[in-house]
């Protein structure tokens, strides 16, 4: 009978005549509802697929637009069933004490060494199932990320929670507080606190990987004579020595200025020069310049 | 996972003033603090039957009351029932 459900007539699913009201069909539909609703039959699966051709059927028939459209022949039976639901039986097995309801065999337990058995364990997992996780997101200054900090959270109950960030730390790492989560609706363990870390970005520093990586302006003296200059690191400025004849993207690197790795060794910083001219116009420079003819092409790979 | 209020209020199509006569009926018990309830799949599923029973079926307040009751014993009934028949299969193999 319910075998093919694709293109079944709706009228013939919900047993009214193509006459019907709009109030014989609902009626009509209320009354197949209730005997096939997958939630009101737990244990029978063939009533859930019977359930979605009753919906589907409803579905048309009580949209006048629908159903008209139907009658003209325009649409038929089929494709019109509504998004899938969870129904409540896929998941009172496993939604745990808080629903269930034991009275129902709480009589024969006490004749029944089995029943009995299990009401008792029941009650025990209840009373011993951990508090749920918490999830909660903290964002640390870029420094901080480098080399590790405490920082507190205030929770929404009034609570504050203190966070170690281990140094080195990446962006979008999540930290376990254990038993900082939810307390147990029993006498269970607590559940775990999960903090999502975001990294503010850091004005002239940026991270890859275990190194960091900064762009230093230098003058175009420096560049072409070489010199001493002072690179800011994580761990405060250094002095580094810029080689004669630099350019803008000369990369030097400053061993062991970078991110804490976990077997205790740390990553590198990678300092970038770029050449910067005066802000301001200089008649000292523009007048030596003027005597000065370059022998070399910027633009030497740019030719067309 | 743990199912937020707005959420839950998104995802089961209903609104604060509905979902709290839910929770003060006990029909949906989410967890955590009042303040900040954590709702579940399953809550999400039960909201669902709720709605299927009042809009669909046309059950009225107390009528709902007393199907999530009878639900919740038949299910704890067939949770016994099932652990019975299991206890007794494992029985039956150790050969008494």
């Amino acid at each position: 009978m319910f075998g093919d459900m694709s293109l079944r007539d709706p009228y013939e699913v919900l047993g009214v005549a193509r006459t019907a009201t709009p109030e014989d069909i609902r009626s009509a539909y209320r009354k197949l509802a209730k005997k096939l609703h997958p939630d009101l039959n737990p244990g029978d699966s063939k009533a859930e697929d019977r359930f979605k051709e009753v919906t589907g059927a409803y579905e048309i028939l009580s949209d006048a637009e629908k159903r008209r459209r139907f009658d003209a022949g325009e649409i038929d039976g089929s494709g019109t069933e509504r998004p899938q639901q969870h129904y409540y039986k896929e998941y009172a097995g496993a939604a745990g004490p808080r629903y269930q309801n034991t009275s129902g065999f709480a009589d024969l337990a006490e004749e029944d060494d089995f029943l009995a058995e299990l009401l008792r364990r029941r009650e025990q997992q209840a009373r011993r199932a951990p508090g749920a996780d918490r999830l909660y997101q903290l964002q640390v200054d870029f420094l901080d990320a480098v080399t590790g900090a405490t920082r507190r959270i205030t929770l929404p109950d009034g609570n504050s929670l203190d966070v170690t960030i281990p140094p080195g730390i990446q962006d979008g790492q999540t930290l376990r507080l254990r038993g900082k989560g939810a307390p147990s609706r029993g006498d269970g363990p607590p559940g775990d606190a999960l903090v999502e870390i975001t990294i503010r970005p850091h004005k002239f520093f940026t991270r890859d990987g275990d190194d960091i990586l900064i762009e230093l302006p230098v003058t175009i003296a420096e560049a072409i004579l070489g010199g001493k200059v002072k690179v800011p690191t994580p761990s405060g400025a250094v002095m580094l020595t810029v080689p004669k004849g630099s350019t803008t993207g000369s990369t030097l690197r400053l061993k062991g200025k970078g991110v804490a790795r976990r077997d205790g060794s740390h990553g590198d910083e990678l300092v970038k020069l770029k050449v910067m001219t005066p802000a301001q116009p200089d008649a000292e420079l523009e007048s030596f310049l003027s005597n000065w003819t370059p022998n070399y092409d910027p633009r030497r790979d740019m030719q067309p | 996972m743990i199912i937020s209020k707005t959420e839950f209020l998104y995802r089961a199509q209903t609104d604060q003033e509905t979902l709290q006569l839910w929770i003060s009926e006990e029909w949906i018990a989410p967890q955590g603090p009042d303040t900040e309830p954590e709702f579940s799949e399953a809550d999400l599923a039960r909201a669902g039957l709720i709605r299927n029973l009042q809009q669909d079926l046309g059950v009225n307040k107390e009528g709902v009351g007393v199907i999530l009751n009878l639900l919740d014993q038949i299910h704890s009934l067939r949770w016994a029932l099932s652990s019975r028949l299991r206890a007794g299969e494992t029985e039956g193999e150790s050969g008494t």
